[in-house]
């Protein structure tokens, strides 16, 4: 299984308890209430799926579109 | 004659590690009787918790209110006077101020009264606790381990037949031996603590006031424990060659040591020694990390400081044993539940257990190592160069099954987060991106995360194995399941 933007957004929306079409690519995930505890779910989430990021990565950028970026690279990578 | 009884598990001991066993096991409605030695509450030592105990396993355990009621110290991190940086630093549980999270702080808990809030919920959830009740040995029937035998505080002798003997009963006790097995002792981390309390110490400032402090100085170091307001634990740690010197006055030695760590003296400046009730004794405990060869065999297994202990310098003790009671609950569940054969849970028990306590004794070393070695004995003998950086990754290996990273590099990498993050009254030191980044932090960080994000997201958290071709949490957090797969 691999990942997709509209996944990626889809587990975003839903630890945050928003729907999906609320959150935008470049919005700032904090500001939505995105914490610590969230982040290290979302890196598990996509370890189950494949996929692996880190916490560190995943923190200093949230936004869907840089958290995107970051896991099609890694995607790609293990082609 | 012996009285019998008959359970599916019998608990052998009643701290964090044997009543979060009972209380996770009766919970799936098996029987379990919970032997325990003395009659609670009573005291023990190891005050300062983790979020992953606070938030991921009380939660399960379903006191999460009653610890809030309780009214202990809120801890956001830890403070060290550590490493080359003479001002002290943090270790906070929240990533930043803008990144923390409802499970960004853990307490600092009177063992007395957080233990038998523990052991109280084990009753309530079905649990046949038995206080006064010392067991003498494990019976056994061939290969398998098949019960306990202990006496009460009559003296009459019972015996108790169960499927499994979980043996939670501590670091003095014996009953470890049923597994089999031997009990490695590092090399590096034959320490002592001296320890008593403390009335009007003064506290760190601000939000970090519940922050347990660690403060390295010649000889060792002193933990600094905010237990209420007025209330401190303190204790120093120093190296067995001076066991010695705890064979005379106590008092004298311990507030010795304090005199000679800058730091802790000034907090202590006003402070008066407690000298009655519980907390007027002062007390010593050999704080020597070790790890047994086996952790169970079939009927049995270890939790807690009856399977092993590592250094008291980041609050472990209560979770490596709730998060042992953890593991052990869910084995024995998926056995019980017919989901899977014995070996499989039990492996999946073991492995977890060694990679946590290999994880943070990698950390451990690399974190000794940055205290400068200078001319004395017992930070010399702690420092990872040459010949020691291969001892100390043999014994990792040993007890752990493999280590991951050459620690001398790990020792590196976190003198120069610590170095980057800055002191714990800048604003760089409120975040933690770069301690956080470090190879031997994320390891550490991994599976107590994973436990609370549990506690806080509930059952819908998908899991990876974290052992490669290992299992998975079963949905309710209780038992184990094969990984169905990305």
């Amino acid at each position: 299984m691999s990942l997709t933007h509209e996944r990626v957004r889809g587990d975003v929306a839903d630890v945050l308890s928003e729907p999906p079409a609320e959150i935008s690519d470049d919005e700032n995930l904090l500001d939505r209430g995105l914490d610590s505890i969230r982040v290290m779910s979302l890196v598990e989430r996509w370890r189950a799926a494949g996929v692996h990021t880190t916490f560190i990565e995943l923190a200093e950028h949230p936004t869907v579109a840089a958290w995107w970026q970051l896991i099609s690279d890694r995607m790609e990578e293990n082609r | 004659m012996s009285v019998k009884h008959s359970a599916d598990v019998v608990v052998v001991g009643g701290g964090p590690a044997g009543s979060t066993a009972a209380a996770l096991v009766a919970r799936r409605g098996h029987r379990v009787i919970l032997l325990e030695k003395e009659t609670f509450p009573r005291y023990q030592i190891g005050e300062s918790l983790l979020p992953a105990t606070v938030h991921g396993i009380c939660n399960l355990l379903g006191v999460t209110e009653e610890i809030e009621k309780a009214g202990f110290t809120v801890k956001r991190g830890g403070s060290f006077r550590w490493g080359t940086n003479p001002e002290p630093w943090n270790f906070l549980f929240a990533i930043s101020p803008e990144l923390t999270g409802p499970t960004s702080f853990a307490y600092q808990v009177e063992r007395m009264k957080f233990d038998d809030i523990l052991l109280k919920n084990a009753a309530r959830q079905g649990v046949d606790v038995r206080e006064n009740a010392t067991v003498v040995d494990v019976t056994t029937s061939g290969d398998r381990v098949t019960g306990v035998r202990y006496t009460d505080a009559e003296g009459t002798e019972h015996t108790v037949e169960a499927r499994w003997v979980v043996d939670g009963s501590g670091n003095r006790s014996r009953i470890w031996k049923g597994v089999g097995g031997e009990r490695h002792y590092s090399e590096f981390f034959q320490n002592i603590a001296l320890f008593g309390y403390f009335e009007g110490g003064k506290r760190l400032p601000g939000p970090d006031a519940g922050n347990i402090l660690c403060a390295a100085f010649d000889e060792g170091w002193i933990w600094y424990i905010p237990l209420s307001e007025t209330l401190t634990s303190v204790g120093a740690v120093i190296s067995r060659e001076h066991a010695a010197r705890l064979q005379g006055d106590q008092e004298k030695a311990l507030l010795g040591l304090i005199d000679r760590c800058a730091i802790v003296k000034d907090f202590l400046s006003e402070a008066s020694r407690v000298t009655e009730g519980v907390y007027g004794e002062i007390r010593t405990r050999k704080d020597y990390s070790y790890s047994n060869s086996g952790f169970w065999r079939p009927g049995m297994a270890l939790v807690g400081d009856a399977a092993c202990f590592i250094d008291p310098v980041f609050s472990t003790g209560v979770h490596l044993a709730t998060y042992a009671g953890l593991l052990v609950a869910r084995s024995i569940n998926s056995v019980l539940a017919g989901e899977l054969a014995e070996e499989r849970a039990f492996g999946e028990f073991e492995g977890r257990y060694r990679r946590e306590y290999a994880v943070f004794y990698e950390f451990l070393s690399a974190f000794y190592d940055m205290q400068s070695s200078e001319d004395n004995y017992f930070w010399k003998a702690r420092k990872v160069t040459g010949m020691q950086a291969t001892d100390l990754e043999a014994f990792t290996t040993l007890v752990g099954g493999v280590h991951s990273r050459e620690l001398a590099l790990s020792s590196r990498n976190l003198a120069e987060a610590v170095e980057r993050t800055g002191t714990m009254q800048t604003e760089s030191g409120e975040r933690m991106f770069h301690l956080f980044g470090t190879p031997v932090v994320t390891d550490v960080m991994q599976e107590m995360n994973q436990i609370q994000a549990r506690g806080v997201l509930g059952e819908q958290t998908p899991e990876a194995p974290l052992l490669p071709g290992g299992l998975v949490p079963a949905r309710d957090g209780l038992g184990w399941a094969e990984f169905s797969g990305a």
